[in-house]
């Protein structure tokens, strides 16, 4: 069984200074997610590439 | 009065702009609806809208119509303060491309709509500019996060209001105050100048008391903006449906799963009796089976909680200018990983392909906007089939993954509960098939208001 993220560790990690009594309702909400999430992302075949917009587009040369 | 009517009354000289911005204005007192009135430069607009007509000049369908914008749309010389503490003193220096485009078509802002706390939430209950009433039950939300919209349009302050919608925003203050509201397909109407909240995921649409009314407004809207990346150079059709109601030939897909579970048995009746008057004007109506849309509502929440706290990370430690339901979903998108955000746009765009096979069987969805009517203001669960729901979720649940498709989805009155509230159902077409689903919309309308 794959255990959930300890979202509490996470925010100490990156220094997040969140009250004890929010991160405790961040942290059901985000078991929620993540739970529903993980077993999408096992999901994707690998040639699958992400649906972000960027564009290189040619440059005029002076 | 619909715009239409109005625009009709303007030309045949039974009213002018002035005393309908008179009249516009003289209402926006109430039900909290708006941030900033802006009364001298609308009766000046109206005037100036009045002098044009009586010389011959006609800009169109808008000419001298009363609008509002919600205050994510940029204005010069305005304060535009997305509904938060921390931009409300924020004035930009040019217009949103929205802004340009309704000023160039002569239409009169009369305001800035209020909102949902950095339109991020349903409720409209903004703990910095007061919580906005619904007109059709002010103990009740308008929705949102576009509610100042919903209620100003609904409450007949303007003919048209403008919202963002980047989970719903636009569709579910139509459902829950009665009015017809569009979300166009990403890339048809500009995002420039517009307070982001999710750049991949915000639509700006028009909210109105008819379809025919939204159509005109899209007209004036849509087309290719350079300054937004994602502007779309797809031609710009003509979207006012014609007057037939016909709809011989249109195959309209009733989904067999996920929409109609968990519904208000008033709010699924009614979407029926929509499908089978579809029906009587010659619609094709057949169910189908559409893809895992709580997956994909999973996907659109990951992608928005990781852009919305990327770009609202720069002001989070002034905690204390946050309402606590905002400051929880930004802090909810910080501790996402990297990992998780990157897969959710690759899943995204399997859900896309997934849904492109769906439209190869039928033309459009019909849907329920939202599974119950108007929930009362400080409410935070539903109870909907014997099962409690958070208000928010349940709220946005069948509308927050078309975001994630870019798909143009209009909702519209499909009737009324029995407490007289209105209810909403969801017109979802392929991309850029506006004109399919304005046709639809106006089809099923007229039968109502006949």
């Amino acid at each position: 069984m794959r255990l959930m993220k300890d979202w509490k560790l996470i925010a100490a990690g990156q220094g997040l200074n969140i009250p004890e009594g929010d991160l405790q309702k961040i942290t059901q909400v985000l078991d929620g997610l993540e739970a529903a999430f993980r077993p999408l992302a096992a999901s994707i075949p690998p040639e699958i590439e992400p649906a972000v917009t960027f564009s290189c587009p040619p440059q005029e040369t002076p | 009065m619909t715009l239409l009517e109005a625009a009709r009354a303007l030309r045949a000289r039974k009213i002018s702009s002035a005393e309908l911005t008179a009249a516009s204005l003289a209402r926006t007192g109430s039900l909290n609806a708006f941030i900033t009135v802006m009364e001298e430069s609308a009766r000046a607009r109206a005037g100036r809208a009045d002098e044009e007509l009586a010389r011959g000049v006609d800009r169109g369908p808008l000419h001298g119509i009363p609008v509002a914008v919600k205050d994510v749309f940029s204005t010069r010389g305005v304060r535009t303060t997305c509904g938060s503490k921390v931009f409300a003193d924020h004035v930009p220096n040019h217009d949103a491309a929205v802004v340009e485009k309704l000023d160039a078509a002569g239409a009169v802002l009369i305001g800035k709509t209020n909102m949902h706390e950095l339109a991020y939430g349903i409720s409209s209950s903004n703990p910095h500019f007061g919580v906005v009433r619904n007109p059709r039950d002010v103990e009740r939300i308008p929705g949102g996060s576009s509610g100042g919209s919903g209620a100003a349009v609904a409450a007949e302050m303007v003919f048209m209001a403008m919202g963002s919608d980047t989970g719903g925003s636009i569709r579910i203050p139509a459902s829950f105050c009665g009015t017809v509201g569009l979300k166009p397909t990403f890339g048809r109407v500009s995002r420039y100048g517009v307070m982001p909240l999710d750049f991949s995921l915000d639509h700006m649409g028009p909210l109105t008391r008819s379809v025919r009314d939204a159509a005109v407004t899209l007209e004036a809207l849509a087309g290719f903006d350079p300054r937004d990346d994602t502007s779309s150079r797809e031609l710009v059709p003509g979207y006012l449906p014609p007057e037939d109601p016909w709809l011989g030939g249109v195959r309209i897909g009733l989904p067999e799963n996920f929409y109609f579970d968990g519904l208000d048995p008033e709010v699924a009746a009614a979407v029926r009796r929509m499908a089978q008057t579809a029906e009587s004007l010659g619609g094709r109506v057949t169910g189908v089976r559409v893809p895992d849309i709580a997956a994909l509502n999973t996907i659109s929440r990951i992608i928005l909680y990781a852009e919305a706290s990327a770009l609202l990370e720069p002001y989070l430690a002034r905690r204390e200018q946050f309402g606590a339901d905002v400051l929880s979903l930004l802090e909810q998108g910080r501790l996402l990983p990297a990992t998780d955000y990157v897969n959710a746009q690759r899943l995204r765009r399997i859900k896309q392909q997934e849904f492109r096979a769906v439209f190869k069987q039928v033309d459009c969805l019909l849907t329920p906007t939202t599974p119950t009517a108007a929930p009362r203001i400080g409410q935070t669960t539903l109870e909907i089939d014997g099962r409690e729901e958070d208000v928010r979720l349940a709220s946005t649940r069948l509308v927050r993954g078309i975001n994630a498709l870019g798909l143009p989805a209009l909702s519209m009155p499909c009737g009324l509960d029995r407490q007289g509230l209105p209810l909403g159902m969801q017109i979802i077409g392929r991309p850029f098939e506006e004109p399919l689903v304005l046709r639809i919309a106006a089809a099923l309308e007229s039968t109502i208001t006949q």
